[in-house]
């Protein structure tokens, strides 16, 4: 404290504010736990699924088809598939969306719970600070799950010894394309969690139905494999596949920039005429 | 200049009016006792100037300014119903997160003297929810003292502790008023704790404020008076209300007003043949001139 005699005001900017707040939320973020379970958990379920996945039957039965035949698939589906037709189509880099649902409803739930988003309140920090930092840090935690998904899969895959081929340059950008989706679907889970923070089992519970793309996958068994679907968070992370261009990559900044646009704009809308608790 | 300056406050849940036109004022380096029966609207008021709640109607300026100044937020602390501490995480590391949101430049010397003004610079690696209750109420005092707080709300700091963590509570909020310039807006039910360290009070009944007053006001407010009793309180309420101003009857005792000398009301009642069973001298404290207040307002 500089003593009685200094009553100055110096408001901070919001390159200041979002660096503090920034700060606040990455220092929270490599300190919970919780940010290291999920990041093993996404390590652990790719390698479980493409290691089972390609073992054979007990002995005396018949051997089950395998769901992977290539390694990449546990990754990305060769072409976009909104429709699915077994497990194998589903079971890939998408999952890390449902766990990093339920990852942003624990982590904003704690802020709520703890009464520590007071405290962020009472001082300088605004409504849009909060939204965009932890949309940022969420898909921050989001990208480095893909990173051990992939690892994870990968180990997986050589140990069950599937195919390696594939096309370096789609894989790639897949891989970079469901890593920038991480931006938008981390701003609709914070969104949500703003939004119903009253309610912390509808929160998490939404946040999982969506981040598992039922609603999408429902869409596709009606209208059909269309490309339409990847305006939606789900379609446009399905669109990142084996398969996929430059132009891939393009849909995914856009689409996602787009969603996380929109959540951050009026989930700052919300919290600024609502009470924060 | 005032620290806290509102006109015509309203806040309504759902229809219902917690606060209806408050007013308040609060002087720079004042500590201000906020006091009101529970649901008067006093926690409700320090979360609007927190920014907590948004107001129906009305206007709060701090230091001159709008109360969402990030100017003026970033100098203003509170402990409002809990700490808002992790529970899981260390004390010094929520103490962090307060240090990196407040940018503050030295985060590790601005946490150790925080820490030490509270007394619990031993206790930093404790996880929090391992602290006794008076701990968290002083980790609280201490998150709302980081960096350069020029105003501090603090809402029931000091309930649920014990005597001598209430006397710990009141000598930092004395200290840091007098040594660091701060303005502290405190609620309390505690009144006798609060009139050791209030410099103003502000009194708030159903969403309005009925009295603000400085210490030295509430001074000359406060009176002294005699208890006695007699064998015939009857007769002897009779004779002293012919003799003296302020007579009243009340707890099985005959009250005399404003009469410093207890001798003379003794003589004048042998004189009127009442012989005194029992007196006393009191005085008119700060509980005793609000229970007063609140029964004057409910009896209008």
């Amino acid at each position: 404290m500089q003593g009685k005699a200094l009553l100055r005001f110096e408001s901070p900017t919001l390159t200041q504010r979002m660096r503090s707040m920034l700060g606040v939320d990455f220092y929270r973020l490599f300190h919970t736990p919780m940010y290291y379970i999920f990041l093993t958990i996404a390590a652990i379920i790719p390698a479980m699924v493409v290691s089972m996945a390609g073992m054979g039957g007990p002995d005396g039965m018949a051997q089950a088809a395998p769901l992977y035949t290539n390694m990449w698939n546990i990754i990305a589906a060769d072409t976009p598939l909104y429709v699915v037709r077994d497990i194998g189509d589903y079971a890939n880099m998408n999952m890390v969306f449902i766990f990093g649902g339920i990852m942003v409803s624990i982590f904003i739930g704690h802020d709520y719970r703890s009464g520590y988003v007071k405290q962020l309140f009472t001082t300088h920090a605004k409504k849009l600070d909060y939204m965009l930092s932890k949309s940022i840090v969420c898909a921050f935690a989001m990208a480095c799950m893909c990173g051990t998904y992939l690892l994870g899969g990968m180990a997986g895959g050589i140990l069950a010894g599937l195919d390696m081929d594939v096309n370096v340059g789609s894989l790639l950008i897949a891989l970079l394309g469901k890593a920038v989706m991480s931006l938008g679907w981390a701003s609709l889970y914070t969104f949500i969690n703003v939004v119903l923070r009253r309610y912390f089992g509808v929160s998490i519970t939404l946040s999982f139905i969506l981040g598992t793309g039922i609603p999408i996958i429902g869409a596709a068994a009606i209208l059909g494999n269309t490309p339409a679907l990847n305006v939606f968070l789900y379609g446009a992370s399905v669109y990142a596949c084996l398969s996929s261009n430059i132009f891939t990559l393009l849909v995914c900044v856009v689409i996602s920039c787009l969603w996380a646009v929109a959540c951050n704009a009026l989930g700052t809308l919300v919290l600024s005429r609502s009470d924060v608790y | 200049m005032n620290a806290i300056e509102i006109r015509g406050l309203k806040k309504s849940f759902r229809g219902l009016y917690a606060l209806d036109g408050l007013d308040m004022t609060v002087p720079v380096g004042a500590i201000y006792g906020f006091i009101g029966e529970n649901g008067s609207g006093k926690s409700t008021t320090e979360k609007l100037i927190c920014g907590h709640l948004v107001p129906t109607g009305g206007k709060i300026h701090l230091f001159g300014k709008k109360y969402t100044d990030p100017g003026v937020r970033a100098r203003v602390g509170a402990l409002i119903e809990n700490t808002g501490c992790f529970p899981n995480s260390t004390v010094w590391q929520n103490l962090m997160m307060q240090t990196i949101n407040l940018s503050l430049k030295n985060p590790d010397a601005e946490i150790k003297r925080v820490l030490k003004i509270v007394r619990m610079d031993g206790e930093a690696g404790l996880k929090f929810k391992k602290c006794s209750l008076g701990m968290k109420q002083r980790i609280g005092i201490a998150m709302a003292m980081l960096g350069d707080p020029a105003l501090l709300i603090l809402d029931e700091p000091i309930n649920g502790l014990d005597t001598d963590g209430m006397r710990i509570m009141r000598e930092i909020l004395v200290d840091i008023t007098r040594n660091y310039g701060c303005t502290v807006l405190i609620s309390s039910h505690i009144l006798g704790e609060l009139e050791k360290i209030a410099t103003h009070y502000g009194i708030i009944r159903q969403g309005k404020m009925i009295q603000e007053l400085s210490a030295a006001e509430m001074e000359g407010r406060c009176r002294n008076f005699t208890t006695l009793r007699t064998a015939d309180m009857f007769g002897a309420m009779g004779a002293l209300k012919r003799r003296f101003d302020d007579v009243r009857a009340g707890d099985g005792h005959i009250r005399v007003y404003n009469v410093n000398d207890t001798e003379a009301i003794v003589d004048y009642l042998m004189q009127n043949g009442h012989v005194v069973s029992e007196i006393q001298k009191n005085r008119v404290g700060l509980e005793e001139y609000y229970i007063e207040l609140m029964s004057r307002k409910e009896g209008q």
